[in-house]
């Protein structure tokens, strides 16, 4: 398993190595020479840690990822919220959020989750929307209940 | 000394009290949440100033400056997640004592080093102020160039145990920092034709996913549906054993002379003064390897090194009216509203503001002291009392917010969420993370100082080490490098004569 | 992007249908700034958003984007809705020296110009003992010793060196620009010795030349300053036609209601003279100076034209 993660580790820094180097290339005088010089040192890095596992490699077990499925419904549910941000407006989503993501990693106190998120929620406009006035992604839902845009 | 005793007492009266309880304790929060910093509460504060009392403004800055400071250590000793670019160096001891069952202990001198470094910070821009300006002009492009280098060679201290993959990250960390604008001949590099990219990558949207990612996602996978008893929290209050301060102490004066050092260099920031703080700490110590599972002296270190560069970062920006980093910029058109011209003649224009802010910065420290620790158990250590199922979307929300409102754009959403896989997966395969936040940080200051020097030389490169200041930090750069194995070689000696 | 245009020109189109605006601003406006906080630009227009939201009623959030010497806050600016509810702060160099240099999105026909706030002039500045006690003296020492001297300036491109090459270009001086990150940084080298001409804003080394630690012997507008004895403008060294200034203004996004556009001009025009603002800009060395409308566009031409010609013959452009 190490092995094959090193010589895999190794290879995807080689080619990001190649690629910048090959792009500061197309850069003029001394702005391109730095990244292009990093981009060489990153190939030859990335090279030697490929071929030190090639060679040697003591193949111990190293799990990438210890929970699979738990994991990928957390990138994923973290994907569709980061999409529907903009969409949907902050507190929106963000509320379904905090209902959806527990509730997909087997949590089945509904009431629970719902209490924490609008607690949750309460605090993050106070702060942000009320205390340090930032503008955030406006809520799709809004008109609806009256509230203005 | 009666100019401060006067300053003292216009600042211990009822407002300037308030302003400066509340806001620490509102800085610690800052500091805690990842994504949010002091600059925005700070920012938002300003146009405030300009019709309140000025040492009721202040007050507020120096709590929330130096509240943040100490804040940043909280998640990380708890969670692993730095809360500021300058706690990721007491994520390296203060997650593992944590993890043993130590959380308390490391909060505890967290907060005492927070403060320490603080007031030390505080007394050398009271004392020796214009003094410490005058070195900071000693300092021309040559010099900010050896010092970056210096900074990167304590890359070696976080490497762990690969050290190939260690300097790879720090190269992928350098490569993400020259993304952008380049400032000396106005090349776009690395932007793929993305207006959006021509600012470069944003440091916290990095930080935040690269660090804060990988444990949420960690504690998804523990898929935890309880949540810590009272007891299981372990956060009963943990006096110091008999000559724990005492050990302290050698460490808490190494790190706020450093960061005093780092701190009254304009544009070097505070974000290395914990690195070197830590780097020291390790070499200094008779048993280096212990660091990184757990020493109380790491902690101590970074904590006391992140404060310490605060107060000192004012001196440029109140003595010479070279602001170092945001926050001095701030403080700096604070005071000029008031009518105070920032320069050389500031500390003679009007004592009573610019020694009450000082005090004030002194007091602020002070007040970690007696408000960080309950803020940190009573506050923030009971979130963990919540199922980690639940903790987890609460921490990518605010991950989320705090990443949107830097500049208000999603894409540095997907950016943060891509940095924060690529993370997750480089941990698991021994690459260390904190090198490519230091390589971001030093690569840009490295690289434009390095070429400023060469215009102004016209291009002759010797120019960079017959400087008396450059070549000292060369020559320390060097020894900063060769010290870990020059010991190493002594007590493996040590042990070979001993066996004899 | 041409979805993007005609998804704006709708809304724009919608927008102007409908009568609601007797009511603007009903809701809270949102200023860009396309610079970090704590800046120039940045504390002045979160002192002047101060004195609109009392005129306006409303509320006004500043959102910060930096980077790019402004170009990136300009281009994320350009895709707002010209409601009149997103607002665009800046200073004059992303929008008339930055294209100069960088390929940007947008051009000066992405925004609708509302009102300009204030201006003030670069100077430049040598040590005491400096061999040039006049502008005149300075010009001549520099001209009769190419590349000797170096100066430093805000950033490759920027207004600033821009405006310094035009002075040079004029008299066919040759010196070496050392880019910086700022006024600051750029004061903070020319005090320790490491470059031997300060040039930027006038506030900032102010300070030292009332210690006589630094002599400004040139600013960049036509006028002299009065702050500054020694400095000849450029009108008393021959050559008016030279001057560069720094200035802000307030813009929107392209196709803006002209009547909102009116509306706010006249309130940001009230605002600037406001006493409290006026007192505020002089501790930063600016003075008001405030053009409306179409005459603002007009400006921005002007500037956008002549500093093309001296990017092109400095073999700066694309």
């Amino acid at each position: 398993m190490e092995r094959r993660q090193d010589i895999a580790l190794g290879l995807i820094f080689v080619g990001l190595g190649i690629a910048a180097a090959w792009m500061a290339t197309s850069y003029s005088g001394a702005g391109g020479t730095y990244p292009m010089v990093l981009g060489v040192i990153l190939t030859l890095l990335g090279g030697t840690v490929a071929l030190r596992a090639v060679r040697k490699g003591a193949n111990k077990a190293r799990l990438l990822v210890d929970a699979p499925v738990k994991m990928i419904t957390a990138v994923v549910i973290a994907a569709i919220y980061v999409t529907l941000v903009v969409p949907l407006g902050f507190y929106t989503s963000s509320f379904l959020l905090m209902l959806a993501l527990p509730i997909a990693l087997g949590f089945r106190q509904g009431i629970y989750a719902l209490i924490v998120a609008l607690v949750f929620m309460t605090v993050v406009y106070l702060v942000f929307s009320v205390l340090l006035e930032k503008p955030l992604p406006s809520e799709a839902l809004a008109p609806l209940f009256g509230l203005g845009v | 000394m009666e100019f401060y005793t006067q300053a003292l007492s216009n600042v211990l009266t009822f407002w300037p009290l308030i302003a400066m309880i509340g806001s620490t304790l509102l800085g610690v929060f800052i500091g805690a949440l990842p994504g949010l910093n002091p600059v925005m509460a700070i920012a938002l504060l300003l146009p405030l100033t300009y019709s309140m009392d000025p040492l009721v403004a202040l007050g507020m800055v120096a709590g929330i400056y130096n509240g943040s400071m100490y804040g940043g250590a909280i998640p990380a000793i708890l969670l692993r997640i730095p809360g500021t670019p300058a706690s990721i160096a007491t994520t390296f001891d203060g997650f593992p004592m944590a993890d043993k069952g130590e959380a308390s202990k490391a909060l505890k001198i967290a907060c005492w080093s927070s403060a320490v470094g603080g007031i030390v910070s505080a007394i050398a821009l009271m004392t020796m102020g214009p003094l410490l300006a005058r070195v900071t002009l000693f300092f021309g492009p040559a010099e900010y160039f050896w010092i970056a280098i210096f900074g990167m060679a304590s890359v070696g201290v976080m490497v762990g145990s690969d050290p190939i993959k260690g300097i790879m990250a720090a190269v992928i960390g350098l490569l993400i920092g020259t993304m952008g604008i380049d400032s000396l001949s106005g090349q776009a590099r690395f932007t793929f034709g993305q207006t959006w990219l021509l600012g470069g990558l944003d440091l916290i949207v990095v930080l935040v996913g690269l660090y804060a990612l990988p444990p949420v996602l960690q504690l998804a996978e523990k898929c935890d549906l309880k949540g810590l008893s009272a007891a299981q929290l372990k956060l009963t209050n943990t006096p110091f054993n008999k000559g724990e301060i005492r050990g302290l102490i050698p460490t808490w004066i190494r790190s706020s002379g450093i960061g005093i050092g780092v701190g009254i260099l304009p544009g070097a920031g505070g974000n290395i003064a914990a690195f070197l703080s830590y780097n020291a700490a390790k070499n200094a110590s008779d048993d280096p390897d212990s660091f990184g599972k757990g020493n109380p002296q790491g902690v101590a270190a970074a904590e006391c090194g992140n404060n310490a560069d605060n107060a000192a970062s004012m001196i440029p920006a109140l003595a010479l009216g070279i602001p170092g980093n945001v926050v001095a910029a701030l403080v700096l058109s604070a005071l000029t509203i008031h009518g105070l011209q920032p320069g050389p003649q500031l500390f003679h224009q009007n004592p009573t503001l610019v020694g009450g802010f000082m005090m004030e910065m002194l007091i602020t420290s002070l007040l970690i002291l007696l408000l960080g620790g309950a803020v940190a158990t009573r506050v923030f250590a009971q979130f963990q009392r919540l199922p980690g199922v639940l903790l987890v979307p609460s921490i990518l929300t605010l991950m989320c917010v705090g990443v949107y409102v830097i500049n208000g754009r999603p894409v540095d959403l997907w950016v943060m969420l891509l940095a924060g896989v690529a993370g997750y997966f480089l941990e698991k395969v021994n690459v260390p993370l904190a090198p490519i936040i230091l390589g971001m940080i030093l690569g840009p200051m490295a690289e434009q100082s390095v070429r400023r020097a060469l215009l102004i030389s016209r291009g002759d490169a010797t120019e960079l080490l017959t400087r008396p200041i450059s070549a000292t930090l060369a020559v320390a750069t060097v020894l900063v490098v060769a010290w870990p194995l020059i010991k190493a070689v002594r007590r493996k000696r040590a042990i070979a004569t001993k066996s004899d | 992007m041409k979805i993007k245009t005609t998804l704006i020109s709708l809304t724009a189109a919608a927008a102007m249908a409908t009568p609601a605006f007797a009511e603007y601003p009903e809701r809270a406006i949102e200023l860009t700034i396309p610079a970090g906080a704590g800046g120039g630009t940045d504390t002045s227009a979160r002192k002047l958003a101060i004195l609109l939201e009392e005129a306006l009623g409303q509320s006004i959030a500043v959102l910060n984007v930096g980077g790019g010497g402004g170009s990136v806050g300009a281009s994320q600016f350009m895709q707002a809705k010209p409601d009149g509810y997103s607002l665009f702060a800046t200073w004059n160099s992303p929008l008339t020296t930055v294209p100069q240099l960088q390929n940007v999105a947008y051009t000066l026909d992405s925004f609708t110009p509302i009102a300009s706030t204030s201006e003030t002039a670069y100077t430049l500045c040598v040590d005491a003992d400096f061999p040039a006690e006049t502008g005149e003296e300075f010009l001549a020492e520099l001209a009769a010793n190419p590349d000797k001297y170096t100066y430093g300036n805000d950033g490759i491109g920027g207004t600033m060196q821009l405006a310094a090459e035009r002075i040079f270009q004029a008299r066919e001086i040759s010196a070496i620009a050392i880019p910086f990150g700022g006024a600051g940084e750029t004061l903070q080298n020319f005090l320790g010795g490491h470059v031997d001409i300060y040039g930027g804003s006038i506030s900032t080394v102010l300070p030292y030349v009332e210690t006589g630690k630094a002599k400004c012997l040139l600013v960049t507008s036509a006028a002299d300053v009065p702050a500054l004895e020694q400095a000849s403008g450029l009108a008393a060294v021959g050559m008016p036609e030279n001057e560069t200034l720094l200035w802000r203004a307030i813009l929107g996004p392209q196709g803006m209601d002209p009547e909102i556009v009116e509306m706010l001009g006249a309130i940001i025009e009230t605002a600037v003279n406001d006493p409290s603002y006026v007192k505020f800009l002089a501790t930063k060395g600016e003075v008001p100076n405030v053009v409306l409308g179409a005459n603002l566009g007009a400006r921005l031409q002007a500037e956008f034209d002549a500093l093309a010609a001296v990017s092109a013959s400095l073999g700066l452009g694309q």
